[in-house]
């Protein structure tokens, strides 16, 4: 279908039943009772189970694997690079990633080798029996020094640590910043993040009777596990069918990590013939799997006396770990969001992807954007704080509005909501009334504060790389609805989205339809991440629908007797708008469609319109469409502990049509608890690359205890034209804004900048005590 | 290796026996052997409360729980509550209603704990409820509309416990 014609289709879709309601999740049943199924829960007679052998050392060549002492055990197999009958590569943006290393090993818990047994404790024992003897190696852990360094290299035949670089080039910063009346400068640092998904990382392998494989996993994108694992064991495409089961929590995480477990258990299987079972153990998925990039990033802003921003000079400085994995299209997103959702007319951004021999880091909720956000974000109110203006007054000059050009010089036409959703917030919460009175009082050992930050993200995929839908709507003879997409649910509703889209267009009540999704059976749909499964996702259900749809008018017209555009169908009926007694149901409908010779299936597709991106200046369209948020949290800060808790966020969200609201505060209410876990808590520590905290003893994610109150959120619906019924994306947007929100807050409260997070009561107390905000004892 | 041991507990109303190992833990009685795998496991040691069963109605976790020591005793799990749509839990139905489920891992640990403390305290406040369900862990929703869930729950069982006034819709 062409794009104009969606376009009109998408424009005439307006009066709806469904859609912007609260319905049910579709897969809310099977959760509730239990009976929902995760990777773990195949639990399969005769399958071998599988445990890791894992690096102990940072940095090191591989010089013997001796399997002698754990296959003395019993029946035991080991699995090296050694047995991987295709190509050992897994790398996402660069081909640097083995499956299991043949050389050498690049940080503390690689997987070095795999070993499978009939039952859990074997495969223990004999994993911890598997000696690897290693020449070590030197090692670079910190990303500032690795850049310098080319005596010490985590990939040699790089011949640098420096993975990519990005930079934009927009206007004339010098002169920008000559222009500015005032110039601030800071570095921000953020830390680590892991995902933490309660479902840790696994897949179910069971070889099939053609020589192929099948892979229950938990996944984001069922046909690049398929590609992948496909290349590790040398076979085609089509010999390796990926499912997913319902998945406990993704983040991005299981986008990299499904692939890489998928590959794993299939192996074992492929080599076996026997089904083979790895579900990384809690510890795995903190030393093993992909987390958030830890970033440097260095920030210049200057802006003219009544508030405009005229220049940015931004350094972005990521740590890659030990692959580069999608790093460099993290550091991309960062570097083209670094001027934050404002106007900036003169930009230079430089972005560094920096190897070290750590854990290694990838995709998660926001994708490189909340590190520049929060450091863009603290920026703006120090530059308010010298200007003698309020947070909200310099974000209100300087928003983007329709018109408005982005810092790689995209036109936004439209669908720009931020400066009503801001000015919306600022109203609400009382905003300024607020900051003021808490900035005056700064007494006591508890204080209050009050902090904004704003937010913007791309959708679907960067750079004008081709994005597109697909999927298949099939009507079964009893009138059942069936949709197959490639989309996964990893918990955030998106099949629920595209059963309401589906039941939507064709007139039946939602729970007509059933959507097998997250499985390369269905047509490539492409990823659930970059906040795309529901909205890019939904339009090929869109445009499938459809399609059925105007065949099931035409049947309909005739067993009526009129014109099919006098047909409507509504709530499972078909009848004559001008006598809508006279109706068909819709069993009947699609019987009488299937007997008169109409197919009653469809497929969907359709490929996103993109502009030109310039990689050498870094301008050009970055993006399809933007969705926005902006975050107010209220925090308190006790000075003697320096522990800081959010008292309240209050978040407002454009982000086009809301498709239904239940579903879309739940990920506003998941990401806000996570960017606060981001910002205060969550803090892997590490000692020569060896993580100590691995566990939830001592690495804090929020409990219930912890999370502020959410207010509902203000949103503004400044729809989009490609996105299904105009929606675009929801899933990261809130985690992103809330780190600086938060910072801000104790910048209200106390009078003291921090710079880094996690801001752990430790460190705020260091830097209260710094700036002589509490005596020191 | 010890002598398996036989034990009799009853499982969702029914009773089962089988022979356990003496340092069998009840979370792998369950999902592996009983394959009832609507109890979750995390993390093994206590952290994440995805692993809570009832015994004898009580909150325990079920991966630091002897098999052996259940023996004579009664266990509810999530399957135990309802089959299907129609007799679903009001806890059940709430946490449909008021979105407190997303990937869902924690949501059969999450009912059961509430279960408990709508048994202990019909009435609790929010603070009350936080503190309660402190050691189950979610990582999704923010625990906002869990919260609320539980709270609708408890005032739901309220109005059908109170006959009086508020099922006597024809006096207002
Ligand atoms: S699995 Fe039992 S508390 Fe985590
Ligand atoms: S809903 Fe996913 S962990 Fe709670």
């Amino acid at each position: 279908m062409s794009s104009s014609s969606v376009l009109e289709e998408i424009r005439r879709a307006e009066e709806f039943l469904v859609v912007g309601k609260g319905v049910w999740r579709i897969d809310a049943l099977d959760k509730v009772t239990g009976r929902a199924r995760f990777t773990s829960d195949f639990v399969l007679k005769d399958a071998l189970h599988v445990r890791l052998v894992k690096s102990p050392i940072p940095h090191g060549r591989i010089i013997e694997i001796d399997a002698e002492r754990a296959l003395g055990l019993g029946p035991v197999r080991v699995f090296t690079a050694a047995d991987i009958p295709g190509e050992n590569q897994v790398g996402y943006a660069l081909p640097d990633q083995p499956l299991l290393p043949a050389d050498k090993v690049r940080y503390v818990g690689e997987p070095v080798a795999l070993v499978a047994a009939p039952d859990e404790d074997l495969a223990e024992k004999a994993a911890e029996l598997v000696e690897v003897r290693y020449e070590e190696l030197p090692a670079v852990f910190d990303p500032l020094e690795a850049m310098e360094r080319s005596d010490v290299l985590v990939h040699e035949d790089r011949g640098t640590n420096i993975a990519e670089m990005t930079r934009v080039r927009k206007g004339n910063v010098e002169r920008g910043f000559e222009e500015s009346d005032v110039v601030v400068e800071n570095t921000y640092r953020t830390g680590h993040q892991e995902h933490a998904p309660l479902e840790t990382e696994g897949a179910v392998a069971i070889p099939d009777t053609q020589g192929g494989v099948t892979v229950i996993a938990s996944i984001q994108y069922p046909h690049l596990c398929q590609r992948i694992t496909a290349r590790v064991l040398g076979l085609p495409h089509s010999m390796v069918r990926v499912i997913q089961p319902y998945v406990g929590g993704g983040f991005g995480g299981k986008d990299d990590m499904g692939p890489v477990v998928s590959a794993m258990a299939a192996l074992v299987a492929f080599k076996t013939g026997k089904p083979a079972v790895l579900v990384y153990s809690r510890r795995d998925s903190f030393t093993s799997t992909c987390k958030r990039d830890p970033s440097v990033v260095r920030y210049k802003t200057g802006a003219t006396r009544d508030g405009r921003l005229k220049a940015i000079e931004v350094q972005i400085i990521l740590d890659s770990g030990a692959y580069a994995n999608r790093g460099p299209y993290v550091l991309w997103r960062a570097t083209m969001h670094a001027g934050g959702p404002y106007e900036v007319p003169n930009a230079k951004v430089d972005g560094f992807l920096v190897y070290t021999n750590k854990v290694f880091e990838g995709s998660f909720r926001g994708f490189g954007n909340p590190q520049v956000q929060f450091a863009a974000e603290s920026q703006l109110d120090e530059l308010a704080e010298r200007l003698g203006m309020d947070p909200l007054e310099i974000r209100l000059k300087n928003l983007l509005r329709p018109g408005s050009r982005t810092i790689t010089d995209q036109l936004l036409e439209s669908s720009v909501g931020i400066y009503e959703a801001v000015k919306l917030l600022g109203e609400k919460t009382g905003f300024r009334a607020k900051w003021r009175e808490y900035r005056r009082e700064r007494a006591g050992r508890v204080r209050r504060g009050i902090g904004i930050a704003c937010g913007y993200h791309g959708i679907s995929t960067s750079r004008g790389v081709p994005d597109w839908s697909n999927a298949t709507v099939i009507l079964g003879r009893d009138g059942s609805v069936t949709v197959e997409t490639g989309i996964c649910e990893i918990g955030q509703g998106s099949w629920t989205a595209h059963a309401q889209i589906a039941a939507e267009v064709l007139g039946v009540p939602v729970e007509r339809v059933k959507v097998v999704g997250g499985t390369s059976d269905a047509p490539d749909t492409g990823a659930t991440h970059a906040s795309r499964g529901s909205s890019i996702g939904g339009i090929g259900v869109y445009v499938a629908a459809k399609r059925l749809r105007e065949r099931l008018a035409e049947a309909a017209a005739r067993l009526l007797e009129c014109d099919p555009s006098d047909v409507e169908i509504r709530e499972g009926r078909a009848f004559r708008r001008d006598s809508p007694d006279d109706y068909v149901e819709w069993e009947e409908l699609v019987q009488a469609a299937y007997s008169m010779g109409y197919e009653m299936s469809a497929t969907g597709y359709f490929f996103l319109p993109k502009g030109k991106f310039d990689m050498e200046r870094g301008l050009g369209y970055a993006y399809p469409a933007f969705s926005y948020i902006a975050n107010v949290a209220e925090v308190e800060v006790d000075l003697e502990t320096g522990k800081v808790r959010v008292v309240r966020v209050w978040p407002a969200l454009a982000a086009g049509r809301i498709l239904n609201p239940v579903l879309v505060e739940g990920q506003i209410e998941g990401a806000i608890a996570q960017g606060m876990g981001y910002a205060l808590t969550e803090e892997l520590k590490f000692e020569d690359g060896r993580m100590l905290n691995p566990n939830f003893t001592d690495y804090l994610i929020p409990t219930s205890l912890d999370v502020p109150e959410v207010e509902a959120p203000i949103y503004v619906e400044d729809l989009y034209e490609y996105g299904p019924f105009g929606a675009k994306g929801v899933g990261e947007m809130a985690l992103i804004p809330t780190p600086a929100a938060i910072m801000n807050a104790v910048k209200n409260a106390t009078g003291v900048r921090i710079t880094e997070i996690p801001a752990t009561p430790e460190k705020v107390y260091f830097h209260l005590k710094e700036a002589g905000v509490v005596a020191g004892e | 290796m010890t002598e398996p041991r036989v034990i009799r507990f009853r499982l969702n109303g029914e009773w089962v026996q089988l022979g356990v190992a003496p340092n069998e833990l009840l979370i792998n009685v369950l999902r592996e052997r009983l394959h009832l795998t609507g109890t979750k496991y995390w993390c093994g040691i206590g952290e994440c409360g995805g692993c809570t069963v009832l015994l004898d109605g009580e909150p325990v976790l079920s991966c630091l729980t002897l098999a052996v020591d259940v023996d004579g005793r009664e266990i509810t799990t999530i399957e135990g509550l309802a089959t299907g749509e129609d007799d679903l839990t009001p806890l059940q139905r709430a946490f449909i209603e008021e979105g407190a489920i997303q990937c869902g891992f924690c949501t059969p640990g999450f009912i059961l704990t509430a279960q408990a403390l709508l048994r202990e305290n019909p009435n609790p406040t929010e603070e009350e409820i936080r503190e309660y369900v402190r050691g189950n862990l979610c990582r999704c929703t923010g625990y906002v509309n869990i919260v609320r869930a539980i709270k609708r729950a408890a005032s739901e069982a309220a109005k059908s416990r109170r006959p009086g006034p508020a099922a006597g819709a024809a006096s207002g």
